[in-house]
């Protein structure tokens, strides 16, 4: 028999769903409010102060002032960021899926390899930069273990091409990316691969055929996170790398701390700067991700 | 593209040395031969095959293919092709590049194997779907997709493992008459695994029955219907007459009489269980005579249930000692008959059972 429904069921129906609508919207509210606040909040007063509209002292007046005042030191900045955030990402994104290659061998190296990055996870970014520092600075743990001279190793704290700082990002996010990529390895690549093997495929064909492919959604998205972290990330480089040129981030604290009242707008500014690039690289990112066939 | 196979003892345990998934499996497949290997969840029929594919290594035992022991062969190399239950098409190439992977990984140029790839595509009944994705596709279509790229790599023993179960009782049924197209063209050696009995016999010549890890019966499937080894794989198979009783001068004698052995055969003397296929029992008029061949039983439907276009009568036999008893108050001597639905059978009513002797068969109780 079929039923007709009541006349008003349909609407009683609607003004339900829209009551539980709003009851799931007030349920997220505070964690919204909190978020939004944050970051629309703490962008927006940025923007604010870095344009002249929020001075510490005298009127409010827009101007790009703080934009040019240190034209020369922001662009050194930002290619000094760009070049240590992109060579920690690509350092960090090979070494990190091999890694997780490796891991879903699941042999014992694979358990070791698991082990070595789910321990590093926890590890503070400040405490694994004065770890590196430690171990490979010309006083440090690795030279004397040589039997290296100081004046005769190279400068890998504080040198001009800021190894160390690379080093202790790409040591913290390999282990980020390795886990990341495990994970999607382990539940949706494993039966494609057995599958491709019985197809006549070698190892190294799966790896270049099936693995990479289907692990590359994973490998840009953590890559991203990656990217945007240290390209953002203050203390690493701050410890680790020389005081001239300064990374984007040490510059914006730098100016921040300064005793100049001025230097506020213009800390401002390389922090939207710094913003702007990274909403860039994620954008590029995203871009990317879509590119690939299995996001299609 | 076709190899012969043969498991000799194989064991394979994963946990519990005293419980293998797989206890001393031996079977012999011969080149061109499709063989079933059918079993209940759990009875380690897709463990055989993993084994036979190289994905699970064997406790012990050896597998041998044309005559040579592969123990040690990673599985790209045993020249197997495997079709699984999903059809795990490589989600980033197209339907065709799919077909043509095996190829591609060989070294063959591109273009080459993808010329390849199109036939196989043709003989699935999928020309022109080369260039699409693999998520345009249907359930179906995926299945026959991954068919025809495992038939590419021009295995020497293909494994199916339960590759039709997820698709719908027609697609199914394409899919089969499919299978028979490809081993007429082809004739490639095939290892099927199924937990469906009906698809076991639609497809395979020969049908290796699995429980608990261990080989109860390889046979022809007519024979494991016909002439089941023990009373496991006639239940198993879903027989579902069982007369107890004892074999004396090669006359089987329960409850229900005197059942003859078939022309040809010998029972072993002693007790044994008589076990007739329901779809072999015959249902006559009360009081027909046997024709030759037949054994007659007097009999009333104590039960009556439907089965779609057939109905399953549950009859109970008349016995000498109580001839004009009412169904109720009859002994347990019972048998099930399927006839078609059409036929105005109701419970009370007296018919005969006709019992054919080249359908009754005794195993071991």
């Amino acid at each position: 028999m079929l039923t007709t429904p009541l006349p008003g069921a349909d609407a009683r129906a609607r003004q339900r769903a829209s009551r539980e609508r709003w009851v799931g919207l007030a349920m997220v509210a505070p964690a919204l409010a909190v978020a939004g606040v944050v970051v629309v909040g703490g962008i927006g007063m940025s923007v604010v102060q870095s344009v002249g509209l929020l001075p510490l002292v005298g009127e409010a007046r827009f101007t790009l002032d703080a934009y040019v005042a240190n034209g020369d030191e922001l662009l050194t900045g930002l290619a000094l960021s760009l070049g240590i955030a992109t060579a920690s990402t690509l350092l960090s994104s090979v070494i990190g899926l091999a890694a997780a290659v490796i891991i879903t061998q699941g042999r014992i190296t694979g358990r070791l390899v698991a082990g070595l990055s789910a321990v590093t996870i926890p590890v503070p970014h400040l405490v694994g930069a004065a770890a590196v520092g430690l171990l490979v600075a010309d006083s440090g743990l690795l030279p004397r273990w040589f039997g290296v001279e100081p004046g005769a190793w190279p400068d890998l704290v504080g040198g001009p091409w800021w190894v160390a700082v690379v080093l202790e990002y790409t040591w913290k996010e390999s282990a980020f990316i390795a886990l990341v990529v495990a994970g999607v390895l382990a539940t949706r690549v494993a039966r494609y691969d057995e599958t491709a093997a019985l197809l006549g495929a070698s190892r190294a064909r799966r790896l270049r055929h099936i693995v990479i492919p289907l692990a590359t959604p994973a490998v840009i998205v953590s890559a991203i996170i990656v990217f945007v972290y240290t390209f953002g990330s203050y203390e690493v480089a701050w410890l680790l790398g020389r005081p001239y040129p300064e990374p984007l981030p040490v510059l914006a604290f730098r100016l921040f701390n300064s005793i100049t009242l001025t230097s506020r707008p213009e800390a401002a500014a390389v922090a939207v700067i710094t913003t702007v690039v990274s909403l860039l690289a994620v954008a590029v990112g995203m871009a990317l991700l879509r590119r690939t066939p299995l996001w299609r | 593209m076709s190899a012969s196979l043969t498991l000799d003892s194989l064991v394979k345990v994963f946990d519990d040395p005293a419980r293998p998934a797989v206890d001393g499996v031996s079977f012999a497949v011969a080149p061109g031969e499709c063989l079933a290997i059918l079993g209940p969840s759990g009875s380690g029929k897709s463990t055989v095959l993993r084994s036979i594919a190289g994905l699970d290594v064997p406790s012990a035992g050896r597998i041998l293919v044309d005559g040579t022991d592969v123990a040690g062969l990673a599985p790209e190399r045993r020249g197997m092709a495997m079709v699984f239950q999903r059809p795990l098409l490589f989600p980033h190439l197209s339907v065709l590049d799919n077909v043509a992977f095996a190829a591609t990984v060989a070294g063959q140029p591109k273009r080459e194997a993808r010329a390849d790839a199109t036939q196989f595509l043709e003989l699935v009944q999928l020309a022109g779907f080369g260039s699409r994705p693999v998520t345009a596709l249907s359930g179906g279509q995926e299945q026959r997709v991954a068919l025809a790229r495992a038939l590419a790599a021009r295995p020497r023993v293909l494994l199916l493992d339960e590759p039709f179960s997820a698709l719908d009782p027609q697609l199914r049924g394409d899919m089969h008459v499919l299978l028979a197209a490809i081993r007429a063209q082809l004739a490639p050696t095939v290892v099927m695994v199924t937990h469906d009995r009906d698809e076991a016999a639609v497809v395979a010549d020969r049908v290796a029955l699995l429980q608990r890890g261990r080989l109860l019966q390889h046979d022809t499937v007519e024979r494991l219907y016909t002439r089941p080894d023990s009373l496991e794989v006639s239940r198993l198979m879903g027989g579902r007459n069982e007369l107890p009783g004892t074999v004396i001068g090669g006359v089987h004698r329960s409850a229900a009489g005197g059942v003859p052995a078939p022309e040809g055969e010998t029972w072993a003397e002693g007790s044994g269980v008589l076990v007739v296929r329901q779809e072999a029992l015959q249902v006559a008029a009360a009081g027909a005579s046997a024709p030759e061949g037949f054994v007659a039983l007097a009999v009333v439907v104590a039960d009556r249930r439907a089965r779609g276009p057939r109905a399953e009568l549950e009859l109970a036999v008349i016995t000498d000692d109580a001839p004009d008893a009412r169904p109720d108050s009859l002994g347990s001597t019972r048998l099930l008959a399927e006839v078609p639905a059409s036929r105005p059978l109701a419970v009370g009513d007296r018919a005969t059972v006709l019992v054919p002797r080249s359908a009754c068969t005794v195993v071991a109780g």
